[in-house]
């Protein structure tokens, strides 16, 4: 698995980004050295490897799609416009009630695929549903994400959703998303942390997650990643799958709209 | 009972509503509960800037540090690590947005705290009012501040406050 152009883009903000900080930098030589090696090597294959394994025994594509309600041959085209709300095919029509149509998650439509093949639906949180989301999200590697926010009225309510839960200042701090993202702030230090901008080019933060999160030493999910923000800045964590994180999920993947999809990411 | 009904027509027709499977909790008490109060105006209590150095101190360490969990070094007289429900005590990591005297990676989202008695203070540019109010709750100054709420939300107390506008107002 080549992960080298996968980092390119992500060594402008994790390591570039602070090189060209002139002051202190947030990670020591021996933690470069060590992204280098990731960069190469990026220990998410594994976990990919196994979603692969899972998603084919328990679901496959073809299944897949039939739930998604598209053909097998326009599966990466789909995955690459999540979160988005699924339309029924004529066949899977009381799939979908009308009064219940949904905007649900890559992996939310894992957990409907599931329930579909009649096999036990793993929790968000589930490393099964972790590795299963990513190599499904890496089918559609190279594509560009491409969420349409103005395909119907929930995917409209929704974005308006993400924006008004991005901007709510709350928890200890009384800080919001935006006091860390927003456009005046970007490129500013946390600490010795550059803040990232969430829309550039080089952080496409739609298109990088799940990724292997070195601070952590694991894989995870763009939601996880913004709970872990939410967890340092004193703001209560969001719960996986809540209307306000999938909202969340669609107001943060559309700020990236357009940029390629390259899973696993590697960062910080 | 819509649901139940709508599950009950789909299951006649053979398929089974897939919807109803996706993990969907509900956020809203939490968000609810999260809430922070409206801006407000606070009345500086007496006596809070002071040139005590154990307030100074207390302030300095507020200041620097992030929390009673991350932080090695002992606290200052009058200020505890762990609250008495066992959970640590936050502190300010007011340098994780503001250079000041002494401040080991410090952020620059904020203006630059050193030299403030000698730049803003001896001139006549902010007074003791300024700053406590600033700390404990900056929207009422600067409504799309980036700045953290301190006193409104409870994460401080008066007390506390009057300690770091004291540390900020210091000649350091
Ligand atoms: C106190 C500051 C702060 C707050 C508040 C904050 N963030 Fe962050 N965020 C950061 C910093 C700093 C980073 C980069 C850290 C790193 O490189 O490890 C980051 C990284 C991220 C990333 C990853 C970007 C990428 O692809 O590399 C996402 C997504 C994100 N934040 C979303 C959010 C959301 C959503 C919220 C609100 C719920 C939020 N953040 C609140 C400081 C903050
Ligand atoms: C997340 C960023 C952030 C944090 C954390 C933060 N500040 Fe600020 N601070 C700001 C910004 C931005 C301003 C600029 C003015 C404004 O918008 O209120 C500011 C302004 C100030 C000022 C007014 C300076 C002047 O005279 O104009 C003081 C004093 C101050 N901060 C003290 C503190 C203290 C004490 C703490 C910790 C309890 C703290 N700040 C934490 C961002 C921050």
């Amino acid at each position: 698995m080549r992960n080298l152009s996968i980092c390119a883009a992500l060594l402008s903000v994790a390591l570039c980004g602070m090189l060209s900080a002139d002051e202190k930098l947030s990670m020591s030589d021996a933690d470069k050295a060590m992204y280098a090696e990731m960069v190469e090597n990026n220990p998410a294959a594994m976990d990919l490897a196994e979603g692969e394994e899972v998603f084919n025994s328990l679901i496959g594509q073809e299944a897949y799609a039939k739930v998604l309600g598209v053909s097998v041959k326009d599966l990466p085209e789909t995955i690459a416009g999540f979160p988005r709300m699924l339309t029924a095919t004529p066949k899977y029509d009381f799939t979908f009630p009308k009064t219940m149509r949904k905007v649900v998650t890559l992996s939310q439509s894992l957990q409907m695929a599931l329930a579909d093949r009649d096999k036990k639906v793993f929790k968000l949180k589930d490393k099964e549903m972790v590795n299963m989301t990513a190599y499904v999200k890496s089918l559609a590697n190279d594509l560009k994400t491409n969420i349409d926010v103005k395909a119907n009225k929930q995917m409209q309510e929704m974005h308006a959703l993400g924006q008004s839960v991005f901007e709510e200042r709350r928890g200890g701090r009384g800080l919001s998303c935006n006091s860390c993202h927003s456009a005046d702030v970007v490129g500013q230090r946390l600490r010795m942390q550059p803040l990232p901008d969430l829309g550039a080019k080089e952080t496409a933060a739609a298109g990088t997650w799940p990724a292997y999160r070195m601070t952590q030493s694991a894989m995870v999910t763009l939601d996880q990643r913004m709970q872990q923000c939410m967890k340092n800045a004193l703001l209560a964590e969001i719960p996986l799958g809540s209307k306000e994180m999938v909202a969340l999920e669609v107001y943060v993947t559309n700020k990236t709209k357009g940029n390629a999809i390259q899973i696993p990411g590697l960062k910080r | 009972m819509r649901k139940v009904i709508m599950l009950g027509i789909a299951t006649f027709l053979g398929a089974a509503d897939l919807s109803q499977v996706i993990e969907i909790p509900d956020a809203t008490a939490i968000l609810l509960k999260d809430a922070l109060p409206a801006p407000k105006l606070y009345a500086m209590p007496e006596g809070c800037i002071t040139d005590d150095l154990a307030a100074i101190a207390r302030g300095k360490y507020i200041f620097h540090n992030l929390n009673g969990k991350e932080t090695k070094e002992p606290a200052p007289e009058g200020l505890l690590k762990v609250l008495p429900n066992g959970k640590e005590k936050q502190y300010g990591n007011c340098v994780a947005c503001h250079n000041i005297e002494g401040a080991k990676g410090y952020g620059n989202i904020g203006p630059d705290l050193s030299n403030y008695k000698s730049l803003f203070v001896d001139s006549g540019a902010r007074k003791g009012e300024f700053v406590y109010q600033k700390i404990a709750d900056p929207r009422m100054d600067n409504a799309e501040t980036h700045m953290t709420v301190n006193l409104a939300n409870g994460l401080f107390n008066e007390r506390e406050v009057c300690d770091l506008a004291s540390y900020v107002m210091s000649k350091k």
